[in-house]
């Protein structure tokens, strides 16, 4: 049985990201129309081969579609990453290419069984819009290019990565132009490439008119414009001297370069053209993030890529794809512009952001390939008959011959009657032996590294811990699933949870509950507000959480077992967080000691040491004895005996506690009826007011309510009552 | 027909009057009633005697109006004196003027005036035992109240009788004081009372601890999928609850792990028995596998330990997949055409069980009719479903029968009834086989056709070309087959010097390649007709093979000259050797324009 494999786990969060297959509970005050706000390609990818299958009587699980969608279109991946190298290269490199994105780990996080997200069936989309993208730009043909939209409209209602795509074309097609390469072929390609699919992607209601409003795709238009200047400018060129023409080019590309600026410029200003998000300009300032939208800055993901996440996602990938490059560059043509954009924009990005290696991942597979094949072909050569070896057009030469024959026949090998032995150039067979084994070896290592990240890295559920005794027995730590599916059978239907937004998918999707924030929250003020609650005091969070009608809260706390994604650790940025919206009543300082560390030991400050996430993390912890060598209340996460054990609540109480402590519910107790006193009603010696009794009333010596409303019979009019 | 009317006429007249007249007595009555789970089990040992005069067929056993509806299981057996017990057939019946539930039991052989039997009377009631107080804390123990009654309620007089009252510990709160009952460690004797009217009833009150996990099946489907191929899958939704004392205020995981006797009457786990033959056991609910269970293979049975995600306390609930695979060969009879399918109908779950609602569904093969059930007692059918799974087509018959408060005693064999053809078996397979076929035989005729819309004139061309290139190379490749067998004939006319083979070797060789090369002539034109470049490479390939024929004819004259002694060894093999050098030339040449073509 396959586990589901929830990817969303702890500390590989992503924000603003499509949700899962199921969202029933929905984010309550704030949430959003599911239907209108995501990007429905991966859902309707699904739920189509669900209902063909099911058509046929292949009666298979929807969920068992889901967990097997991403290799299968990892697979499909493979292929066209095949078929992109090939147009790019030869067969040979394409072959190669195939191999390593099968592999390689930067794509196989995406594409185990049971990761059921946008990514998986993304690349796919992204990397066979390419291919046929070249494919037209090398055909020219309307075919081909509506075929790349059909694919681009498919990428667009799959992943906001699209956008890499509606960026990346006007690229190359603008570069081929500064490169004197421009042909009919580019124009016809381009020109039905931006229109159709213009028009294919505003169909899927998320993205709307956004492609014609936002500054992210006018690019695009810019360069479709330019192309048609260009276009007409080529056309004048047939018809007027030199003279005339090169005045005419030079106003007309100013003259049309300016309209267009002018044009962008008075669009952006008056509002129908939207100004770059945040999210992209933290693309070119890594610092934006950090200092104007915290919230993005605490995403483990949206991180600046180190040099180890590129060895491990890419392992020798990473050094030999320049050599690709640099072969692509040396033997230029209008693809290998391409190709050459491509690797340097993805670069960039992946530096820029840990997600982002996603998209480096294939153009990496795609230019070591080539660089593998080419220095394969150089010094295995004596196998080889071919009198030129393939260097420029020996993939059309394939495509020629394949389109003559309609089918392949196994193919008859002539018989020479005469066989000449053909001399190679010069290479010892040592050095050949030499180069190729260690070529061999440096493949060798990566097909290990890649199996052994898979195994380590990417096969593991992270909802489900495992722990290895020193026998090699494994103790499975089931704790977030036990917390859950009690939440799912033993609370009221309607319970709403209040948790950080890390947990808001598996808590609507395993518990079945309404949660306040989840991975999908734009309101960036409801996350603060949620951030303030857990980081004031009881008394201040009740009543937050009363306004936001909390039935439950959930945490995650490590110290038990030394899990070290837990909430006390991610509790700073709650903290930044909610006072990025409450700069009053939060301040980061507080939560530091006077030497600025954050401790959660006798040494902390008061106010963390009082602060709701640090009771409820640490509720009864105190009296715990974990070992024998540490004081009761000892942190294993954190290493600390933690300052405050004597914690009591007066407005919560525990609801449960999974076998670990690694996840704790509290429930929020409804108002009482009266509210109890803190002191004593204070003793008087006044005599008690019932005793006196006004004149008026002194009559009735019946008990009176003050302040009663006096009901007034009805008197007569000219008897006017005061 | 007439006779059997009059007959059944006279039945209900004689059971009239033995309702009126009752003759029968109880003449001892031992009751034993075992509170010590969450079910109340009373076996009463009762000696019936017939005081009267005539037989009696029958006898009525009757259930006290409170209990009524707890009511899971009653069963009557007659005590042996050394065999086993045999158990009695009943039939519920209603009594004028009395409230409650009674069942009418047959008895195997009638029972004479003033002969005597003993019976046992068995019953098992659910949900009797009702917690007081309803809610506790986490450290509380749990205190029951059992509500009954200090007689036997019959319909028939009792001489003598005693109940015990067997609980689940030794602390009672308190407890009714009948007749001074005497009370020792965990039971309680009341009696003996003697001479107790019919229908008699007295309040009977036990109020005491029972720690007992008060688990309830709130409701189990079982669906039994039937393979012909050899497999029973067999799997149980199941909805636990724990009906105990409701948990009150927080629940501490500290105290539960640190106290043993916090939590007492709370739900660790416990132990559900499969059949011995059971395979691939799977434990899961919604969000995936349960990963804190063990499975024990005994010789008997497979004991799986079924650990629940969390502990269970009072009100709590939850919900999980258990599922396992049989052999269908222990469990599935046949006779030609004829299946019998003998399975338990509800199967253990935990000791003590209570199941409060059942739905049973029994999925057999498609095309499965003649569908007959027999039950081992009375449950009720809801109408046939249908169910498709991997590559039906019209279905598979689904039974599907529900029946609510069940207990152990019911867990006994349902047998089903059925006709399957077997050559339905090989539908699965060859609706398979046919798609693959149909999938294949499209992509050939799909990639033999031409299907484009538009002609490609130059396509076209190219593809004729192809075609006359590639009849020119055959035919070329054989004519320089036609020189080699020439130089075999010539070496073997060297050996044998037989000049008639010689000569008509060579006017074969003549005529063949006559007939060749006006093809390739022929071929060649069309080339031409074509406008393709390759009409002059063919022609120059014409005039190469020319050269190498004259050279063919030259060594075989040379051979001839050989033989016939005009030439010297040493010349000839001199001469030989430039005329094949020069051949081979040639021949090189023609395949480097061949290879161009």
């Amino acid at each position: 049985m396959v586990q589901l494999q929830v990817h969303s786990s702890p500390h590989h969060k992503r924000l603003l990201r499509v949700p899962q297959l199921v969202r029933r509970a929905s984010v309550v005050p704030l949430g959003r129309i599911v239907g209108g706000t995501v990007y429905p390609g991966l859902m309707v990818t699904a739920g189509l081969i669900h209902y063909v299958l099911n058509l046929l009587h292949v009666t298979v699980h929807i969920r068992d579609v889901c967990v097997f969608l991403a290799p299968v279109f990892s697979g499909l991946t493979s292929i066209s990453t095949f078929l992109l190298t090939r147009e790019l290269w030869n067969q040979g490199a394409g072959l190669l290419a195939a191999c390593f994105i099968a592999i390689v780990p930067g794509y196989i996080s995406r594409s185990v069984a049971g990761s059921f997200d946008n990514e998986g069936i993304a690349i796919f989309a992204l990397q066979f819009t390419y291919y046929l993208w070249v494919k037209s730009v090398k055909t020219g043909s309307v075919f081909w290019t509506i075929g790349c939209c059909l694919s681009y409209f498919y990428m667009v209602s799959a992943w906001g990565g699209y956008v890499f795509i509606i960026n990346l074309i006007p690229l190359h097609v603008f570069v081929l132009l500064l490169m004197q390469r421009y042909s009919r072929r580019v124009y016809i390609a381009y020109s039905t490439f931006f229109i159709v699919g213009l028009v294919l992607s505003m169909q899927i209601p998320f993205v709307g008119f956004q492609p014609i409003r936002t500054s992210e795709h006018m690019a695009a238009a810019g360069v479709f414009a330019l192309l048609q200047a260009y276009a007409f400018l080529q056309y004048l060129k047939d018809r007027l001297t030199k003279q005339e023409f090169q005045t005419l080019f030079f106003l007309g590309v100013s003259l049309a370069a300016g309209v267009v600026f002018l044009t962008v410029i008075y669009l952006t200003y008056t509002g129908y053209i939207a100004p770059w998000s945040g999210r992209f300009y933290s693309l070119w300032d890594t610092g934006y993030a950090k200092i104007h939208i915290p919230i993005i800055a605490s995403v483990s993901e949206h991180q600046p890529t180190t040099w180890v996440s590129f060895f491990f996602d890419l392992h020798i990938l990473v050094c030999t794809f320049p050599a690709g490059l640099w072969f692509c560059i040396k033997n230029v043509n209008d693809e290998r512009v391409f190709v050459a954009l491509y690797a340097i924009s993805a670069v960039y990005f992946a530096g820029v952001m840990v997600r982002l290696m996603l998209t480096l991942t294939p153009v990496v597979c795609m230019l070591s390939a080539i660089a593998f094949s080419n220095v394969f072909e150089h010094y295995l050569g004596d196998d080889q008959k071919r009198e030129n070896p393939p260097a420029e057009d020996s993939s059309d030469e394939d495509d020629k011959r394949n389109s003559g024959n309609l089918y392949d026949k196994a193919g008859k090998v002539r018989k020479h009657v005469s066989e000449q032995e053909k001399s190679e150039e010069g290479l010892g067979p040592n050095i050949k032996s030499i180069v190729t084994m260690l070529m061999l070896m440096l493949l060798m290592m990566f097909a290990v590294h890649c199996t052994w990240v898979t195994s380590n890295a990417y096969s593991s559920p992270s909802v489900v811990l495992a722990s290895y005794n020193h026998d090699g027995t494994r103790n499975i730590l089931d704790d977030f699933r036990e917390a859950y599916y009690w939440l799912r059978q033993n609370t009221d239907e309607h319970a709403r949870v209040m948790s950080w937004w890390d947990y808001g998918y598996q808590i609507a999707g395993m518990a079945n509950r309404t949660t306040l924030v989840d991975n999908n929250t734009w309101n960036n003020s409801h996350i603060a507000l949620v951030g303030k609650a857990m980081s004031s005091n009881e008394s201040a969070a009740y009543q937050i959480m009363q306004s936001l009608d909390v039935d439950y809260v959930l945490i995650i706390f490590g110290g038990v077992i030394g899990y070290s994604g837990d909430d006390i650790n991610k509790f700073l940025w709650m903290v930044r967080i909610a006072e990025g919206e409450h700069p009053k009543d939060i301040r980061e300082s507080d939560y530091f000691t006077p030497q600025g560390e954050f401790r959660v030991d006798k040494a902390g400050s008061p106010t963390l040491l009082n602060c709701l996430m640090y009771k409820m993390s640490y509720y009864r912890f105190g009296e715990m004895q974990l070992d024998f060598r540490t004081p009761p209340g000892f942190d294993r996460t954190r290493n600390a005996e933690i300052g405050n054990k004597d914690i009591k609540f007066k407005h919560l109480e525990e609801a449960f506690t999974s076998e670990h402590w690694l996840v704790r519910i509290y429930k929020v107790k409804k108002l009482e009826n009266r509210e109890p006193l803190d002191h004593k009603p204070r003793v008087s010696n006044i005599i008690s007011k019932q005793k006196y009794t006004s004149k008026k009333i002194a009559k009735r010596k019946r008990g009176y309510i003050k302040n009663k409303l006096v009901l007034k019979k009805g008197k007569k009019l000219n008897k006017k009552a005061v | 027909m007439h006779g059997s009317m009059l007959y059944s006429t006279c039945l209900v007249l004689i059971t009239g009057l033995i309702y009126a007249e009752s003759s029968l007595v109880n003449e001892e009555v031992k009751r034993a009633v075992d509170l010590s789970t969450h079910l109340a089990k009373i076996t009463a040992e009762v000696l019936l005697s017939n005081q009267g005069e005539s037989a009696v067929h029958s006898f009525i056993v009757a259930l006290e109006p409170e209990l009524a509806p707890h009511l899971a299981y009653i069963g009557v057996s007659v005590k042996g004196e050394e065999d086993e017990d045999s158990h009695l057939e009943l039939k519920e019946t209603t009594i004028k003027d009395q409230s409650g539930k009674f069942f009418q039991v047959q008895l195997p052989s009638s029972l004479a005036g003033g002969s005597k039997l003993r019976l046992q009377v068995e019953t098992v009631l659910s949900h009797v035992l009702r917690p007081f107080p309803t809610h506790i804390t986490q450290a509380e123990r749990q205190l029951v109240v059992f509500q009954g009654n200090h007689y036997v309620y019959s319909p028939y007089p009792t001489r003598s009788q005693t109940t015990r009252v067997r609980l689940a510990s030794k602390n009672v709160e308190s407890y009714t004081k009948l007749g001074n009952p005497s009370k020792n460690e965990e039971i309680i004797e009341y009696g003996p009372f003697r001479d107790v009217a019919p229908y008699s009833q007295d309040a009977m009150k036990i109020h005491y601890e029972n720690n007992n996990p008060f688990l309830t099946i709130s409701s189990v489907t079982r669906t039994i999928e039937v393979s012909h191929w050899g497999n029973i899958a067999v799997e149980e939704t199941i909805d636990l609850r724990h009906t105990g004392a409701i948990l009150k205020g927080p629940f501490s995981r500290y105290d539960y792990q640190r106290q043993s006797d916090s939590g007492i009457s709370s739900v660790k786990s416990f132990k559900t028995i499969l059949p011995a033959s059971a395979q691939d056991v799977y434990y899961r609910d919604e969000i995936g596998n349960i990963s804190t269970s063990h499975l024990l293979v005994l010789e008997d049975s497979v004991e799986v330990e079924v650990r629940p995600r969390f502990p269970l306390f009072g009100g709590w609930k939850t919900h999980y997949i258990i599922g396992y695979n049989l052999p269908s060969y222990e469990y599935l009879y046949t006779l030609g055409d004829q299946y019998a399918l003998k399975m338990r109908l509800v199967d253990h779950v935990y000791d003590d069980q209570v199941i409060d609602f059942l739905t049973v569904k029994l999925i057999l093969p498609e095309g499965a009719r003649n569908i007959h059930v027999d039950t081992p007692y009375p449950i009720s059918r809801v109408p046939d479903q249908l169910h498709y799974t991997y590559l039906d087509t019209f279905g598979r018959p689904v039974l599907v029968a529900t029946k609510s408060n069940l207990v152990e005693q019911h867990i006994q064999d349902v047998v089903v009834h059925y006709t399957f053809n077997k050559i339905l078996m090989l539908q699965e397979p060859l609706l398979v086989v046919g798609a693959f076929y149909i999938l294949f035989f499209t992509v050939i005729i799909y990639v033999r056709l031409d299907f484009s819309i538009t002609k490609d004139p130059a396509a076209e061309v190219r593809m004729k070309v192809a075609s006359i290139t590639e009849q020119v190379l055959t035919l070329v490749n054989k004519r320089l087959g036609l020189y080699r067998h020439l130089d075999e004939v010539v070496n073997r006319y060297k050996q044998s010097r037989d000049t008639g083979a010689l000569n008509s070797g060579r006017k074969t060789l003549e005529a063949e390649h006559r007939t060749l090369t006006n093809d390739i002539a022929s071929l060649q034109a069309r080339l031409k007709a074509e406008g393709s470049d390759l009409a002059d490479k063919v022609g120059e390939v014409q005039k190469l093979d020319g050269q190498v024929k004259e050279l063919v004819f030259r060594s075989c004259q040379e051979a001839e000259r050989l033989v016939a002694g005009k030439v010297k060894k040493e010349a000839y093999i001199e001469s030989e050797k430039s005329l094949a050098n020069r051949r081979q030339e040639l021949v090189t040449r023609i395949d480097s324009l061949l290879d161009a073509l």
